[in-house]
Protein backbone atom coordinates (compact mmCIF):
# COMPACT_ATOMS: atom_id res chain seq x y z
CA UNK A 1 0.00 0.00 0.00
CA UNK A 2 3.03 1.94 -0.83
CA UNK A 3 3.15 4.92 -3.35
CA UNK A 4 6.96 6.35 -3.98
CA UNK A 5 6.91 9.35 -5.90
CA UNK A 6 10.13 11.99 -6.76
CA UNK A 7 9.79 15.54 -4.61
CA UNK A 8 12.27 17.75 -5.31
CA UNK A 9 14.38 14.82 -6.29
CA UNK A 10 13.79 12.81 -3.02
CA UNK A 11 12.22 9.79 -3.58
CA UNK A 12 9.01 9.62 -0.86
CA UNK A 13 6.73 6.89 -0.42
CA UNK A 14 3.24 7.94 0.66
CA UNK A 15 1.41 4.89 2.35
CA UNK A 16 -2.37 4.56 2.53
CA UNK A 17 -3.34 7.63 0.03
CA UNK A 18 -7.13 5.84 0.21
CA UNK A 19 -7.48 5.87 3.93
CA UNK A 20 -10.73 7.58 4.51
CA UNK A 21 -9.88 10.82 6.66
CA UNK A 22 -13.32 12.69 6.94
CA UNK A 23 -16.19 9.52 7.28
CA UNK A 24 -18.84 11.63 6.70
CA UNK A 25 -16.83 13.40 3.03
CA UNK A 26 -15.38 10.62 1.86
CA UNK A 27 -12.07 12.44 1.77
CA UNK A 28 -9.03 10.37 2.21
CA UNK A 29 -5.62 10.96 3.26
CA UNK A 30 -4.33 11.18 0.19
CA UNK A 31 -6.75 13.99 -0.25
CA UNK A 32 -4.54 15.92 2.51
CA UNK A 33 -1.09 15.11 0.96
CA UNK A 34 -2.84 16.69 -2.32
CA UNK A 35 -4.01 19.86 -1.16
CA UNK A 36 -0.77 20.72 0.62
CA UNK A 37 1.40 19.89 -2.46
CA UNK A 38 -0.67 22.93 -4.00
CA UNK A 39 -1.28 25.05 -1.15
CA UNK A 40 2.79 24.62 -0.46
CA UNK A 41 4.01 28.13 -1.56
CA UNK A 42 1.92 30.12 0.41
CA UNK A 43 1.65 28.41 3.63
CA UNK A 44 5.61 27.41 3.49
CA UNK A 45 6.11 31.11 4.41
CA UNK A 46 4.38 30.27 7.80
CA UNK A 47 6.48 27.33 8.62
CA UNK A 48 9.82 27.85 7.56
CA UNK A 49 12.35 27.93 10.47
CA UNK A 50 9.91 27.17 12.55
CA UNK A 51 9.99 24.00 15.24
CA UNK A 52 7.23 21.83 14.31
CA UNK A 53 4.56 20.39 16.92
CA UNK A 54 2.89 17.50 15.12
CA UNK A 55 -0.78 16.42 15.65
CA UNK A 56 -0.51 13.04 14.35
CA UNK A 57 -4.02 11.86 13.25
CA UNK A 58 -3.10 8.48 11.46
CA UNK A 59 -6.78 7.24 11.71
CA UNK A 60 -8.29 10.84 10.33
CA UNK A 61 -11.32 12.03 12.34
CA UNK A 62 -12.04 8.90 13.66
CA UNK A 63 -9.69 9.36 17.09
CA UNK A 64 -8.19 12.32 18.59
CA UNK A 65 -4.98 11.60 17.14
CA UNK A 66 -1.79 12.27 19.13
CA UNK A 67 1.10 14.95 19.73
CA UNK A 68 4.16 13.55 18.57
CA UNK A 69 7.40 14.46 20.42
CA UNK A 70 10.97 13.68 19.93
CA UNK A 71 9.57 13.34 15.83
CA UNK A 72 12.76 14.56 14.39
CA UNK A 73 14.64 11.22 15.30
CA UNK A 74 12.65 8.87 13.66
CA UNK A 75 12.50 11.18 10.30
CA UNK A 76 14.69 10.19 6.78
CA UNK A 77 17.82 12.48 6.71
CA UNK A 78 16.50 14.79 5.09
CA UNK A 79 14.03 16.10 6.97
CA UNK A 80 15.95 18.71 9.16
CA UNK A 81 15.52 18.71 13.00
CA UNK A 82 17.10 20.20 16.28
CA UNK A 83 17.25 19.46 19.78
CA UNK A 84 15.24 22.16 22.00
CA UNK A 85 15.32 22.44 25.29
CA UNK A 86 11.34 21.54 26.92
CA UNK A 87 10.50 23.01 30.80
CA UNK A 88 8.24 20.80 30.69
CA UNK A 89 9.63 17.60 29.47
CA UNK A 90 12.89 18.35 31.59
CA UNK A 91 14.65 17.43 28.22
CA UNK A 92 15.60 18.10 25.10
CA UNK A 93 12.91 17.11 22.28
CA UNK A 94 13.45 16.82 18.55
CA UNK A 95 12.17 19.33 16.76
CA UNK A 96 11.32 18.78 12.73
CA UNK A 97 11.78 21.95 10.85
CA UNK A 98 9.46 22.32 8.45
CA UNK A 99 11.48 24.48 5.16
CA UNK A 100 10.76 22.27 2.18
CA UNK A 101 7.94 20.66 -0.06
CA UNK A 102 9.60 17.09 0.98
CA UNK A 103 9.35 18.28 4.46
CA UNK A 104 5.83 19.17 4.87
CA UNK A 105 4.41 16.14 2.82
CA UNK A 106 6.24 13.73 5.26
CA UNK A 107 4.00 15.60 7.74
CA UNK A 108 0.91 15.54 5.74
CA UNK A 109 2.08 11.29 4.96
CA UNK A 110 2.35 10.75 8.94
CA UNK A 111 -1.20 11.97 9.31
CA UNK A 112 -0.71 16.01 10.76
CA UNK A 113 -3.34 17.32 9.49
CA UNK A 114 -2.72 20.43 10.97
CA UNK A 115 0.39 22.07 10.93
CA UNK A 116 1.82 23.90 14.13
CA UNK A 117 4.30 25.70 13.83
CA UNK A 118 5.81 27.65 16.59
CA UNK A 119 5.66 31.36 16.72
CA UNK A 120 9.43 32.21 16.85
CA UNK A 121 12.14 31.15 14.40
CA UNK A 122 15.49 29.06 14.94
CA UNK A 123 17.59 32.14 15.13
CA UNK A 124 15.01 34.14 17.08
CA UNK A 125 13.78 31.15 19.75
CA UNK A 126 13.05 33.41 22.42
CA UNK A 127 11.69 36.57 20.18
CA UNK A 128 8.18 35.65 18.43
CA UNK A 129 7.45 37.26 15.29
CA UNK A 130 3.93 38.05 15.86
CA UNK A 131 1.45 37.44 18.87
CA UNK A 132 -1.89 36.20 18.82
CA UNK A 133 -5.19 36.89 20.39
CA UNK A 134 -7.56 33.33 19.95
CA UNK A 135 -10.92 34.23 20.21
CA UNK A 136 -12.53 31.26 21.16
CA UNK A 137 -16.26 30.69 21.58
CA UNK A 138 -18.39 28.04 23.88
CA UNK A 139 -20.91 26.03 22.58
CA UNK A 140 -23.73 28.52 23.17
CA UNK A 141 -22.03 31.47 21.28
CA UNK A 142 -22.89 32.38 17.88
CA UNK A 143 -20.30 33.67 15.34
CA UNK A 144 -21.58 36.76 15.29
CA UNK A 145 -20.63 37.26 18.54
CA UNK A 146 -16.97 35.76 17.72
CA UNK A 147 -16.81 38.72 14.57
CA UNK A 148 -18.51 41.55 17.59
CA UNK A 149 -15.37 40.32 19.85
CA UNK A 150 -12.47 40.56 17.39
CA UNK A 151 -13.74 43.68 15.66
CA UNK A 152 -13.35 45.61 19.20
CA UNK A 153 -9.79 43.83 19.10
CA UNK A 154 -9.33 45.38 16.09
CA UNK A 155 -10.32 48.89 17.17
CA UNK A 156 -8.18 48.15 20.10
CA UNK A 157 -5.12 47.46 18.18
CA UNK A 158 -6.32 50.57 15.94
CA UNK A 159 -6.42 52.87 18.45
CA UNK A 160 -2.71 51.27 20.08
CA UNK A 161 -1.72 52.05 16.52
CA UNK A 162 -0.59 48.54 15.77
CA UNK A 163 -1.49 46.54 12.50
CA UNK A 164 -3.40 43.28 12.78
CA UNK A 165 -4.75 40.28 10.54
CA UNK A 166 -7.40 38.26 11.14
CA UNK A 167 -7.90 34.61 9.75
CA UNK A 168 -10.38 32.03 10.42
CA UNK A 169 -9.44 29.30 13.29
CA UNK A 170 -10.66 27.06 10.61
CA UNK A 171 -13.24 25.76 13.59
CA UNK A 172 -15.75 28.03 15.21
CA UNK A 173 -13.50 30.92 16.41
CA UNK A 174 -11.26 33.79 14.94
CA UNK A 175 -7.20 34.16 15.44
CA UNK A 176 -5.72 37.85 15.49
CA UNK A 177 -2.10 38.26 14.61
CA UNK A 178 0.12 41.42 15.49
CA UNK A 179 3.31 41.24 14.07
CA UNK A 180 6.23 41.99 16.19
CA UNK A 181 9.35 41.63 13.88
CA UNK A 182 11.08 39.39 16.82
CA UNK A 183 11.92 42.37 18.70
CA UNK A 184 10.23 41.19 22.09
CA UNK A 185 10.17 38.61 24.31
CA UNK A 186 7.49 35.56 24.78
CA UNK A 187 6.67 37.42 28.41
CA UNK A 188 6.19 41.04 26.81
CA UNK A 189 3.98 39.32 23.73
CA UNK A 190 1.82 37.70 26.12
CA UNK A 191 1.78 40.90 28.66
CA UNK A 192 0.52 42.95 25.94
CA UNK A 193 -1.82 40.13 24.91
CA UNK A 194 -3.28 39.96 27.97
CA UNK A 195 -3.59 43.76 28.07
CA UNK A 196 -5.75 43.75 25.15
CA UNK A 197 -7.68 40.95 25.90
CA UNK A 198 -8.41 42.47 29.26
CA UNK A 199 -9.95 45.39 27.49
CA UNK A 200 -11.79 43.56 25.33
CA UNK A 201 -13.28 41.99 27.84
CA UNK A 202 -14.25 45.23 29.78
CA UNK A 203 -16.09 46.35 26.10
CA UNK A 204 -18.16 42.89 26.28
CA UNK A 205 -18.74 41.98 29.67
CA UNK A 206 -21.70 39.42 28.54
CA UNK A 207 -20.57 37.12 26.87
CA UNK A 208 -16.46 37.28 27.17
CA UNK A 209 -14.23 35.41 29.46
CA UNK A 210 -10.80 35.37 30.33
CA UNK A 211 -11.29 32.68 32.46
CA UNK A 212 -9.17 29.67 31.17
CA UNK A 213 -10.77 26.69 32.67
CA UNK A 214 -13.73 25.77 30.77
CA UNK A 215 -15.99 24.26 33.92
CA UNK A 216 -15.87 27.90 35.33
CA UNK A 217 -16.33 29.73 32.31
CA UNK A 218 -19.11 28.42 31.25
CA UNK A 219 -20.98 27.39 27.86
CA UNK A 220 -22.08 30.89 27.29
CA UNK A 221 -18.92 32.98 27.31
CA UNK A 222 -16.20 33.35 24.41
CA UNK A 223 -12.69 32.73 25.43
CA UNK A 224 -10.53 35.63 25.11
CA UNK A 225 -7.37 33.04 24.94
CA UNK A 226 -3.64 35.64 25.31
CA UNK A 227 -1.91 32.48 26.80
CA UNK A 228 -0.67 30.90 22.87
CA UNK A 229 1.93 33.77 23.45
CA UNK A 230 3.95 31.46 25.53
CA UNK A 231 7.24 29.74 23.78
CA UNK A 232 6.06 26.70 22.42
CA UNK A 233 2.75 26.56 22.12
CA UNK A 234 1.21 26.75 18.71
CA UNK A 235 -1.97 27.44 16.64
CA UNK A 236 -2.84 25.88 13.25
CA UNK A 237 -0.82 28.76 11.24
CA UNK A 238 -2.43 29.78 8.30
CA UNK A 239 -3.68 27.50 5.31
CA UNK A 240 -3.83 24.64 8.06
CA UNK A 241 -6.37 22.40 7.22
CA UNK A 242 -8.25 21.69 9.92
CA UNK A 243 -9.37 17.98 11.67
CA UNK A 244 -13.03 19.51 11.17
CA UNK A 245 -15.87 18.93 9.38
CA UNK A 246 -15.89 19.62 5.60
CA UNK A 247 -12.10 19.77 5.87
CA UNK A 248 -11.91 23.51 6.75
CA UNK A 249 -8.78 25.48 6.53
CA UNK A 250 -7.36 28.39 8.74
CA UNK A 251 -8.03 31.20 6.34
CA UNK A 252 -6.60 34.58 6.20
CA UNK A 253 -9.07 37.10 5.72
CA UNK A 254 -9.29 40.69 4.97
CA UNK A 255 -10.98 42.33 8.08
CA UNK A 256 -13.63 44.14 5.29
CA UNK A 257 -14.89 40.35 5.37
CA UNK A 258 -15.27 39.96 9.24
CA UNK A 259 -18.68 41.00 9.54
CA UNK A 260 -22.05 39.61 9.56
CA UNK A 261 -22.27 36.76 6.86
CA UNK A 262 -19.00 35.72 7.21
CA UNK A 263 -18.72 31.71 8.16
CA UNK A 264 -15.69 30.19 8.80
CA UNK A 265 -17.20 26.50 7.04
CA UNK A 266 -16.86 28.61 3.47
CA UNK A 267 -13.26 28.06 3.34
CA UNK A 268 -12.29 24.45 2.95
CA UNK A 269 -9.47 22.72 1.15
CA UNK A 270 -11.81 22.43 -1.95
CA UNK A 271 -11.82 26.26 -2.32
CA UNK A 272 -8.92 28.01 -0.76
CA UNK A 273 -7.01 27.72 -3.56
CA UNK A 274 -8.90 29.81 -5.91
CA UNK A 275 -9.41 32.39 -3.15
CA UNK A 276 -5.15 32.85 -2.58
CA UNK A 277 -5.62 33.19 -6.73
CA UNK A 278 -8.37 36.08 -6.37
CA UNK A 279 -7.30 37.60 -3.12
CA UNK A 280 -3.53 36.86 -2.88
CA UNK A 281 -1.95 36.31 0.22
CA UNK A 282 -4.07 38.39 3.09
CA UNK A 283 -1.37 37.56 5.91
CA UNK A 284 1.87 38.33 4.63
CA UNK A 285 1.92 41.44 6.70
CA UNK A 286 2.32 39.21 10.01
CA UNK A 287 5.53 38.70 8.39
CA UNK A 288 6.83 42.24 8.25
CA UNK A 289 7.40 45.15 10.48
CA UNK A 290 6.21 44.82 13.86
CA UNK A 291 4.71 47.17 16.31
CA UNK A 292 6.43 49.63 18.73
CA UNK A 293 5.39 48.13 21.32
CA UNK A 294 5.93 51.18 23.79
CA UNK A 295 4.51 53.39 21.50
CA UNK A 296 1.49 51.23 21.65
CA UNK A 297 0.64 51.22 25.16
CA UNK A 298 1.32 54.92 25.33
CA UNK A 299 -1.17 55.48 22.75
CA UNK A 300 -3.95 53.08 24.59
CA UNK A 301 -2.97 54.39 27.50
CA UNK A 302 -4.30 58.19 26.47
CA UNK A 303 -7.52 57.14 25.16
CA UNK B 1 -38.14 69.18 -9.81
CA UNK B 2 -37.49 66.48 -13.16
CA UNK B 3 -40.00 65.61 -15.74
CA UNK B 4 -41.22 62.07 -15.54
CA UNK B 5 -42.88 62.14 -19.14
CA UNK B 6 -42.82 64.71 -22.38
CA UNK B 7 -45.34 64.67 -24.74
CA UNK B 8 -48.39 66.34 -25.76
CA UNK B 9 -52.44 66.75 -24.58
CA UNK B 10 -54.29 65.60 -27.99
CA UNK B 11 -57.35 67.22 -27.56
CA UNK B 12 -59.64 68.01 -30.65
CA UNK B 13 -57.95 69.09 -33.47
CA UNK B 14 -55.09 70.35 -31.06
CA UNK B 15 -52.02 69.09 -29.45
CA UNK B 16 -51.06 71.01 -26.55
CA UNK B 17 -47.39 70.03 -25.50
CA UNK B 18 -46.60 69.12 -22.23
CA UNK B 19 -44.06 67.80 -19.53
CA UNK B 20 -45.56 65.76 -16.33
CA UNK B 21 -44.08 66.17 -13.14
CA UNK B 22 -44.95 64.11 -9.88
CA UNK B 23 -47.17 66.02 -7.28
CA UNK B 24 -46.24 63.80 -4.36
CA UNK B 25 -43.25 63.49 -2.33
CA UNK B 26 -42.16 61.64 0.17
CA UNK B 27 -42.62 62.44 3.79
CA UNK B 28 -41.58 60.14 5.86
CA UNK B 29 -37.47 60.31 7.77
CA UNK B 30 -35.05 58.53 5.79
CA UNK B 31 -33.90 55.69 7.46
CA UNK B 32 -30.73 53.87 6.16
CA UNK B 33 -30.17 50.28 6.36
CA UNK B 34 -27.31 48.86 8.69
CA UNK B 35 -25.11 46.29 9.09
CA UNK B 36 -26.10 45.63 12.83
CA UNK B 37 -22.24 45.00 13.41
CA UNK B 38 -20.42 48.11 12.40
CA UNK B 39 -22.71 49.67 10.98
CA UNK B 40 -22.25 49.63 7.64
CA UNK B 41 -24.44 50.46 4.77
CA UNK B 42 -26.56 47.45 3.30
CA UNK B 43 -26.75 47.88 -0.36
CA UNK B 44 -28.53 45.96 -2.95
CA UNK B 45 -26.77 44.44 -5.68
CA UNK B 46 -27.80 42.68 -8.81
CA UNK B 47 -26.96 39.08 -9.06
CA UNK B 48 -26.97 36.60 -12.09
CA UNK B 49 -28.92 34.11 -10.48
CA UNK B 50 -26.00 31.90 -12.51
CA UNK B 51 -23.05 32.72 -11.89
CA UNK B 52 -23.59 34.75 -8.23
CA UNK B 53 -22.01 37.77 -9.79
CA UNK B 54 -23.28 41.34 -9.80
CA UNK B 55 -24.57 42.88 -12.97
CA UNK B 56 -24.13 46.56 -13.84
CA UNK B 57 -27.60 48.37 -14.88
CA UNK B 58 -25.87 48.73 -18.31
CA UNK B 59 -25.94 45.20 -19.17
CA UNK B 60 -29.80 44.71 -17.90
CA UNK B 61 -32.67 43.91 -20.05
CA UNK B 62 -36.04 42.94 -20.06
CA UNK B 63 -37.25 39.54 -21.07
CA UNK B 64 -40.66 37.48 -21.76
CA UNK B 65 -40.43 34.01 -21.50
CA UNK B 66 -41.83 32.64 -24.41
CA UNK B 67 -41.70 28.62 -25.15
CA UNK B 68 -38.82 27.32 -24.18
CA UNK B 69 -36.43 30.89 -24.33
CA UNK B 70 -37.02 34.82 -23.82
CA UNK B 71 -37.55 37.07 -26.49
CA UNK B 72 -35.54 40.47 -25.16
CA UNK B 73 -37.41 43.54 -25.30
CA UNK B 74 -35.59 47.15 -26.54
CA UNK B 75 -37.15 50.35 -25.69
CA UNK B 76 -37.41 50.57 -29.42
CA UNK B 77 -39.96 47.69 -28.63
CA UNK B 78 -41.73 49.23 -26.33
CA UNK B 79 -41.96 52.44 -28.16
CA UNK B 80 -43.54 50.16 -31.29
CA UNK B 81 -46.34 49.02 -29.04
CA UNK B 82 -48.53 52.19 -29.59
CA UNK B 83 -46.24 55.14 -30.81
CA UNK B 84 -49.13 57.46 -30.15
CA UNK B 85 -50.28 56.70 -26.65
CA UNK B 86 -46.04 56.82 -25.42
CA UNK B 87 -46.22 60.37 -27.09
CA UNK B 88 -49.96 61.51 -26.58
CA UNK B 89 -52.32 61.66 -23.66
CA UNK B 90 -55.44 61.53 -25.75
CA UNK B 91 -59.03 62.81 -24.24
CA UNK B 92 -61.88 60.56 -24.81
CA UNK B 93 -64.46 62.13 -22.66
CA UNK B 94 -65.37 65.24 -20.71
CA UNK B 95 -67.22 64.67 -17.08
CA UNK B 96 -68.44 65.80 -14.09
CA UNK B 97 -66.04 65.69 -11.41
CA UNK B 98 -68.41 63.27 -9.07
CA UNK B 99 -69.00 60.84 -11.33
CA UNK B 100 -66.04 59.32 -10.52
CA UNK B 101 -65.81 57.25 -7.39
CA UNK B 102 -62.64 58.69 -5.36
CA UNK B 103 -61.73 55.19 -5.51
CA UNK B 104 -60.62 55.24 -8.70
CA UNK B 105 -58.10 58.21 -7.70
CA UNK B 106 -54.39 56.98 -7.92
CA UNK B 107 -50.94 59.20 -8.07
CA UNK B 108 -51.60 62.99 -8.75
CA UNK B 109 -48.76 64.55 -11.55
CA UNK B 110 -48.78 68.46 -12.62
CA UNK B 111 -48.64 69.05 -16.37
CA UNK B 112 -46.77 72.27 -17.82
CA UNK B 113 -47.10 73.68 -20.81
CA UNK B 114 -43.59 73.30 -22.94
CA UNK B 115 -42.72 75.84 -25.86
CA UNK B 116 -45.37 76.62 -27.76
CA UNK B 117 -48.45 75.00 -25.85
CA UNK B 118 -49.01 77.61 -23.03
CA UNK B 119 -52.14 79.30 -25.02
CA UNK B 120 -53.44 76.55 -25.62
CA UNK B 121 -53.05 74.83 -22.20
CA UNK B 122 -54.41 78.22 -20.33
CA UNK B 123 -57.43 78.22 -22.90
CA UNK B 124 -57.83 74.31 -21.65
CA UNK B 125 -57.39 74.91 -18.42
CA UNK B 126 -60.36 78.27 -17.84
CA UNK B 127 -62.39 75.79 -20.43
CA UNK B 128 -62.69 73.13 -17.92
CA UNK B 129 -63.03 75.56 -15.16
CA UNK B 130 -65.88 77.26 -16.71
CA UNK B 131 -67.57 73.95 -17.77
CA UNK B 132 -67.14 72.96 -14.35
CA UNK B 133 -65.89 69.42 -15.84
CA UNK B 134 -62.75 67.09 -15.77
CA UNK B 135 -61.36 65.17 -19.03
CA UNK B 136 -61.00 61.96 -19.37
CA UNK B 137 -57.45 60.58 -21.20
CA UNK B 138 -55.37 57.76 -21.81
CA UNK B 139 -51.37 57.26 -22.03
CA UNK B 140 -48.58 55.34 -21.90
CA UNK B 141 -45.85 55.76 -18.60
CA UNK B 142 -43.52 53.93 -17.97
CA UNK B 143 -44.79 50.91 -20.52
CA UNK B 144 -48.04 50.83 -19.22
CA UNK B 145 -51.50 51.98 -20.37
CA UNK B 146 -52.78 54.73 -18.01
CA UNK B 147 -55.94 56.04 -17.51
CA UNK B 148 -56.71 58.97 -16.01
CA UNK B 149 -58.17 62.79 -15.55
CA UNK B 150 -57.07 66.37 -16.44
CA UNK B 151 -58.67 68.67 -13.61
CA UNK B 152 -57.90 72.61 -13.47
CA UNK B 153 -56.65 73.13 -10.13
CA UNK B 154 -55.66 77.13 -9.16
CA UNK B 155 -52.95 77.73 -12.32
CA UNK B 156 -52.23 74.16 -13.01
CA UNK B 157 -53.78 71.43 -14.75
CA UNK B 158 -53.48 68.42 -12.78
CA UNK B 159 -53.31 65.17 -14.45
CA UNK B 160 -54.10 62.34 -11.85
CA UNK B 161 -53.66 58.55 -12.87
CA UNK B 162 -57.44 56.48 -12.36
CA UNK B 163 -57.78 52.74 -12.08
CA UNK B 164 -59.35 50.83 -14.26
CA UNK B 165 -62.74 49.27 -13.47
CA UNK B 166 -61.33 45.79 -13.37
CA UNK B 167 -58.61 47.15 -11.10
CA UNK B 168 -61.50 47.47 -8.39
CA UNK B 169 -63.00 44.98 -6.10
CA UNK B 170 -66.48 44.62 -5.03
CA UNK B 171 -67.33 44.40 -1.44
CA UNK B 172 -70.06 42.29 -2.03
CA UNK B 173 -68.40 39.95 0.52
CA UNK B 174 -68.20 42.12 3.16
CA UNK B 175 -71.49 41.48 4.00
CA UNK B 176 -72.43 44.86 4.81
CA UNK B 177 -76.32 45.51 6.62
CA UNK B 178 -78.83 46.27 4.03
CA UNK B 179 -82.33 46.16 5.62
CA UNK B 180 -81.64 48.49 9.17
CA UNK B 181 -83.57 51.34 10.08
CA UNK B 182 -82.42 54.44 11.74
CA UNK B 183 -84.57 56.36 14.37
CA UNK B 184 -85.16 60.29 13.12
CA UNK B 185 -83.85 61.38 16.47
CA UNK B 186 -80.53 59.68 16.15
CA UNK B 187 -80.34 60.54 12.72
CA UNK B 188 -80.80 64.46 13.93
CA UNK B 189 -78.43 63.88 16.57
CA UNK B 190 -75.57 62.76 14.08
CA UNK B 191 -76.14 65.55 12.10
CA UNK B 192 -75.39 68.19 14.80
CA UNK B 193 -72.54 66.46 15.78
CA UNK B 194 -71.77 66.93 11.88
CA UNK B 195 -72.43 70.44 12.23
CA UNK B 196 -70.51 70.75 15.25
CA UNK B 197 -67.50 69.15 13.79
CA UNK B 198 -67.62 71.36 10.29
CA UNK B 199 -64.98 74.28 10.18
CA UNK B 200 -66.18 77.34 7.97
CA UNK B 201 -62.54 76.72 5.96
CA UNK B 202 -61.52 73.72 6.04
CA UNK B 203 -57.68 73.50 5.80
CA UNK B 204 -55.66 70.22 5.39
CA UNK B 205 -52.50 71.56 5.92
CA UNK B 206 -53.48 71.42 9.80
CA UNK B 207 -52.86 67.63 9.86
CA UNK B 208 -49.75 67.09 10.58
CA UNK B 209 -47.81 63.55 10.41
CA UNK B 210 -46.43 63.39 13.98
CA UNK B 211 -44.79 59.96 13.82
CA UNK B 212 -41.81 61.29 12.35
CA UNK B 213 -41.31 64.49 14.81
CA UNK B 214 -41.63 61.74 17.48
CA UNK B 215 -39.42 59.56 15.95
CA UNK B 216 -37.00 62.41 15.52
CA UNK B 217 -37.15 63.12 19.14
CA UNK B 218 -36.02 59.37 20.32
CA UNK B 219 -33.32 59.70 17.62
CA UNK B 220 -32.08 62.54 19.26
CA UNK B 221 -32.07 61.65 22.53
CA UNK B 222 -30.42 58.85 21.29
CA UNK B 223 -27.64 60.78 19.92
CA UNK B 224 -26.78 62.62 22.74
CA UNK B 225 -27.21 59.37 25.52
CA UNK B 226 -24.28 56.69 25.39
CA UNK B 227 -23.04 56.18 21.97
CA UNK B 228 -23.63 52.91 21.21
CA UNK B 229 -21.09 52.22 18.16
CA UNK B 230 -17.88 53.61 19.29
CA UNK B 231 -16.82 52.00 22.90
CA UNK B 232 -15.20 54.06 25.18
CA UNK B 233 -12.00 53.45 26.17
CA UNK B 234 -11.61 55.75 28.55
CA UNK B 235 -12.20 53.34 32.06
CA UNK B 236 -8.97 51.33 32.53
CA UNK B 237 -9.54 48.40 34.62
CA UNK B 238 -6.55 48.67 37.37
CA UNK B 239 -5.54 45.36 36.51
CA UNK B 240 -4.65 46.68 32.55
CA UNK B 241 -3.51 49.35 34.32
CA UNK B 242 -0.45 47.64 36.12
CA UNK B 243 0.18 45.49 33.54
CA UNK B 244 0.59 48.06 30.97
CA UNK B 245 3.12 49.73 34.03
CA UNK B 246 4.61 46.72 34.03
CA UNK B 247 5.07 46.24 30.61
CA UNK B 248 6.15 49.54 29.83
CA UNK B 249 9.00 48.70 32.96
CA UNK B 250 10.05 45.84 30.84
CA UNK B 251 10.52 47.56 27.65
CA UNK B 252 12.64 50.25 29.35
CA UNK B 253 15.14 48.08 30.67
CA UNK B 254 15.29 46.12 27.21
CA UNK B 255 16.01 49.29 25.64
CA UNK B 256 18.72 50.54 28.04
CA UNK B 257 20.10 47.13 27.86
CA UNK B 258 21.06 48.05 24.00
CA UNK B 259 21.97 51.21 24.48
CA UNK B 260 24.54 50.17 26.85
Amino acid sequence: METTKSINGIKMAFSHLDKIFWPDEGYTKGDVIDYYNKVYPHIIKYMKERPESLLRMPNGLADKGFFQKDAGLNAPEWVKHVPLHSESAEKDINYIICNDKPTLLYLANLGCIEMNPWNSRLDTLDKPDYFVMDIDPSEQNTFEQVIETANVIKELLDKAGAASFPKTSGATGIHIYVPLGAKYTYEQAKNFANTIAIMTQEQLPDFTSLERTLSKRGKKHIYIDYLQNRKGQTLACAYSLRPKAGATVSTPLDWKEVKKGLHPSDFTMNNIIKRIEKKGDLFSGVLLKGIDMMKCIKQLESK
Amino acid sequence: MHAIWSGAIGFGLVNIPVKLYSATQESSLDLDMLDKNGHANIHYARINAKTGKEVPWANIVKGYKYNDGYVVLTDADFEKVSPQKSKMIDINDFVKAEEINTTFYDTPYYLSPTKGGERAYVLLREALKQSGKIAIGQFVLRNKESLCILKPQDDVILLQKIRFAEEIRSYEDLGIPKNITVKPAELKMAHSLINQLTPKKFSISKYKDTYDEDLMKIIKAKAKGKKITAPKFKIIHNKSKDLMEQLKASLDTGTRKKAS
